[in-house]
């Protein structure tokens, strides 16, 4: 059988389960959940097999179910892509047996949950625009479904309506963008439409703009809505009423299509100017946002809400810089570790009621307790190793997989990430109390190793999956690069911010502020800001309400005619 | 002759400030049979008024259409009544329709367009009689619950709902489609604000819902909907399904 035909099949799997769990919920009562978890093996097993069959190359395969729409494609990124979406649907699965067992509307959920598998299988095989609209469109009210389940719960339904309203708004710029880009090359294929744009990337203009640029910020904005970019990111962290395993389900999968979109349309963004840098900025602000108010959270579900909300705007800076499969590699890693996370919340919550579980040592008393080490090692070693260690690991890693990374503007903005990250790592050692400094700080210099090599070899080999031709991604990087010296400015102006701002932490860790100073008055009103989160729900909701009223004084006016 | 016919026109497929006139003999229409018939057949007459001329429509009524389907279905936002929330979103969508024909869409095209809109709100009509019989009027937040108390009930209520604000697959969508594909060359802009109708279709959905549906039951108003009625509902759904989809390749 083509392989084409066995995507068919991966996507009809989950649609039938979802067809007989609705039918044979009254006759087997909670056996039915076994209907639905059966399929979602069965999935998950196809999907193995269809990403096998991708890594010993088979070659790009589509089939068109319904004339010049419904075309599921086999390809490296739908078969990865379905490969991660079947897995973190099984696991969901298996665990909302048990889960939502004392819930009303069990197998309601199942269904939902199966349609929903469907769904997204859907969407990363989608060979044309229009069943990419439909279905990105019905992901969206299905979430909403999904995180009604409880229908006594009316603030569950606020929230959810949040999403709902959000996703819409994305739906709409991709439907947009769709229609221009028929308009434009006169087919819905994708395949046909890239083949196309290639050959004369700037053969077409609306209103004076150039298509690509146009249509490539509409698909973006498609994506930050899904992926929850800053404002748009309000529904994410306050969706927590739903069935835990939803929210695991949404922060896992659902919420990386903004990653996946911009990966689908890499050809189309390979030829654009100005995308990818605006592309880049919003994911910039949201993975620092996103990250701020995470810390500023005492409501671990919350918490981890925001947390996401970070690591979609690292995502989405991903694709900004041209590091596309990168970011790939990024939302699944992401969808792994966030959906343990949510799963085990509850378990980790119940534990901590009977037994705090909070071990005494080193890394709680600074974290928690506050409290620095007594004995400080020499500051010029430690900030020398902290400076330096990142780098050379950094570069011996980039180097090991691409001896000419240096000319990537990508890979040097996300090289900087990772030095800040990993210097931060490092220097946090240096505070902390402990008996073998030297052990210690092996440890942590041996796992951020351990964890750069891993994040640099599996991302090119991920590179070398999904984007195997090098031109490709040569011109991917091209797109996002901007002009050398601009470049060299920002780098040094951020070097110098993020510098600054480790001298000011430790000189007010080590000396404190006086209670009048303007720093701290300053700080103050921050963080009252960021414990509000910006305002944004407050606002949000005042401006529904004026919507809201406005239509009741204009009913009253017109008599309710 | 032709100014008469579009002014007649615009009685039929309504503009604001003739669109008054629609909803007010629907408030008046209590029958459940006679609200589905004008429903189906308010629409219809207006495109073959239309019909009989051959003159282009002017530029005027891109956005005099736009504006009267953006009040309307600002309007529906606030209306808890579900028969005039009915009305509403039927002027919203009918509204519509005037943008298809002056991007030149066929007449024949245009009433398939309308019958996408008018069909689903056939059915939200008689789940709104169903509504009264039980608790005396189709109204929302008097009621909720009905998930809980009326749970066939609420599942078809939800899924009619969708189909009305032009959910995929339903065919509604598919007139949405198709009307976006013809403007989207001739009149960006006005895309952009039909699109935004759309939004406000789904907001107008989910508190229509939100007002029935959820909450914990605390009046019963009779039984669910028998096996029959609920199969028949189904079916009439799976069949708008089935049009949906036929009608989307079709405009491709």
């Amino acid at each position: 059988m083509a392989p084409a035909w066995l995507v068919t099949l991966l996507v009809a799997l989950p649609l039938l389960s979802a067809l007989l769990t609705h039918v044979l919920a009254a006759r087997l009562g909670r056996r039915v959940a076994d209907i639905s978890v059966a399929a979602a093996i069965a999935t998950f097993v196809l999907s193995v097999g269809l990403l096998a069959a991708a890594l010993v190359g088979h070659a790009t395969d589509a089939v068109a179910l319904a004339g010049s729409w419904g075309i599921l494609l086999f390809d490296p990124l739908s078969t990865l892509m379905a490969f991660v979406i079947a897995g973190i649907s099984l696991v969901v699965h298996v665990y909302s047996v048990r889960y939502m067992a004392e819930e009303s509307g069990y197998a309601r959920f199942f269904v939902l949950l199966d349609l929903m598998t469907a769904a997204l299988l859907v969407m990363v095989s989608a060979g044309d625009l229009i069943t990419l609209v439909v279905v990105w469109h019905l992901i969206g009210v299905l979430l909403y479904f999904l995180l009604g389940q409880d229908t006594r719960s009316h603030s569950a339904y606020r929230y959810a309506f949040w999403t709902l309203f959000t996703y819409r708004i994305g739906d709409l710029p991709l439907l947009l963008a769709a229609v221009l880009l028929f308009d434009a090359y006169g087919t819905w294929s994708l395949a046909e439409i890239f083949a196309q744009l290639t050959v004369d990337p700037h053969a077409h203009e609306v209103l004076g703009l150039p298509l690509l640029e146009v249509v490539g910020g509409l698909i973006a904005f498609a994506a930050f809505a899904r992926s929850a970019q800053f404002i748009l990111h309000t529904w994410l962290p306050y969706t927590m009423d739903g069935p835990t395993p939803v929210s695991a389900l949404m922060h896992a999968g659902i919420v990386n299509a903004g990653g996946f979109l911009i990966n689908r349309f890499a050809p189309l963004y390979a030829n654009t100017g100005d995308v990818l840098h605006w592309i880049f900025l919003v994911g910039l602000v949201t993975a620092v946002i996103g990250s701020v108010l995470m810390l500023s959270q005492n409501d671990i579900k919350k918490s981890l809400g925001y947390s996401t909300m970070g690591q979609m705007g690292f995502m989405i800076m991903e694709c900004g810089v041209g590091a596309f499969s990168l970011a790939v590699y990024h939302l699944i890693a992401h969808g792994l570790f966030k959906g343990t996370l949510f799963l085990g919340a509850g378990g980790v919550i119940n534990e901590a009621r009977h037994n705090d579980g909070v071990p005494k040592d080193d890394l709680y008393t600074f974290i928690v307790e506050r409290k620095p080490v007594r004995r400080q090692q020499p500051l010029l070693v430690m900030a020398a190793m902290t400076l330096i260690v990142p780098v050379l690991v950094l570069a011996l890693a980039h180097w090991i997989v691409a001896q000419d990374y240096f000319q990537k503007q990508g890979a040097i903005v996300l090289l900087f990430f990772g030095w800040v990250t990993g210097a931060q790592l490092i220097f946090a050692t240096y505070r902390l109390r402990s008996d073998n400094l030297l052990r210690l700080v092996s440890l942590v210099v041996f796992s951020f190793i351990i964890v750069v090599v891993g994040y640099t070899l599996i991302s090119h080999a991920l590179d070398g999956f999904l984007y195997p031709d090098p031109t490709f991604g040569q011109k991917i990087y091209a797109a996002a690069g901007i002009d050398l010296f601009w470049f060299d400015v920002l780098v040094v102006l951020l070097t110098v911010i993020v510098v600054f701002g480790w001298f000011v932490t430790y000189y007010a860790e080590r000396y404190g502020l006086s209670r009048d100073a303007y720093p701290r008055r300053i700080w103050e009103h921050f963080y009252a800001l960021v414990s509000r989160e910006f305002y944004f729900n407050e606002i949000y909701g005042r401006l529904s309400n004026i919507v809201t009223a406005t239509a009741t004084r204009l009913n009253v006016w017109l008599r309710w005619v | 002759m032709t100014p008469l016919i579009w002014l007649l026109a615009a009685l039929f497929l309504p503009l604001f400030p003739l669109s008054m006139l629609f909803n007010a003999l629907l408030a008046r229409v209590t029958h459940v049979w006679l609200r589905g018939l004008l429903l189906l057949v308010w629409p219809q007459v207006g495109l073959a008024l239309l019909a009989t001329t051959s003159q282009p429509l002017p530029d005027l009524v891109l956005p005099w259409a736009t504006l009267t389907a953006a009040l309307y279905a600002l309007r529906a936002l606030a209306m808890r009544d579900l028969g005039g929330w009915s009305g509403f979103i039927a002027t919203s969508s009918w509204a519509l329709l005037w943008i298809a024909l002056w991007a030149g869409r066929d007449h024949a095209v245009v009433a398939l367009y309308a019958l996408g809109f008018s069909l689903p709100l056939l059915l939200l009509a008689q789940l709104g009689a169903c509504l009264e019989r039980r608790f005396g009027a189709a109204y929302t937040g008097v009621y909720g619950g009905l998930a809980q108390s009326l749970p066939r009930f609420s599942a078809i209520l939800v899924l009619v709902v969708l189909a009305v604000v032009a959910t995929p697959l339903f065919p509604a969508f598919a007139s949405m489609l198709g009307m976006t594909i013809a403007i989207v060359p001739g009149s960006p802009a006005t895309a952009v604000g039909m699109l935004l109708v759309w939004l406000l279709w789904t907001w107008a959905g989910a508190r229509l819902l939100q007002g029935l549906i959820v909450g914990t039951a605390d009046a019963h108003g009779g039984g669910d909907l028998g096996r029959a009625a609920t199969w028949s509902y189904s079916a009439l759904l799976g069949a708008l399904v089935v049009a949906g989809v036929v009608s989307i390749g079709w405009q491709l």
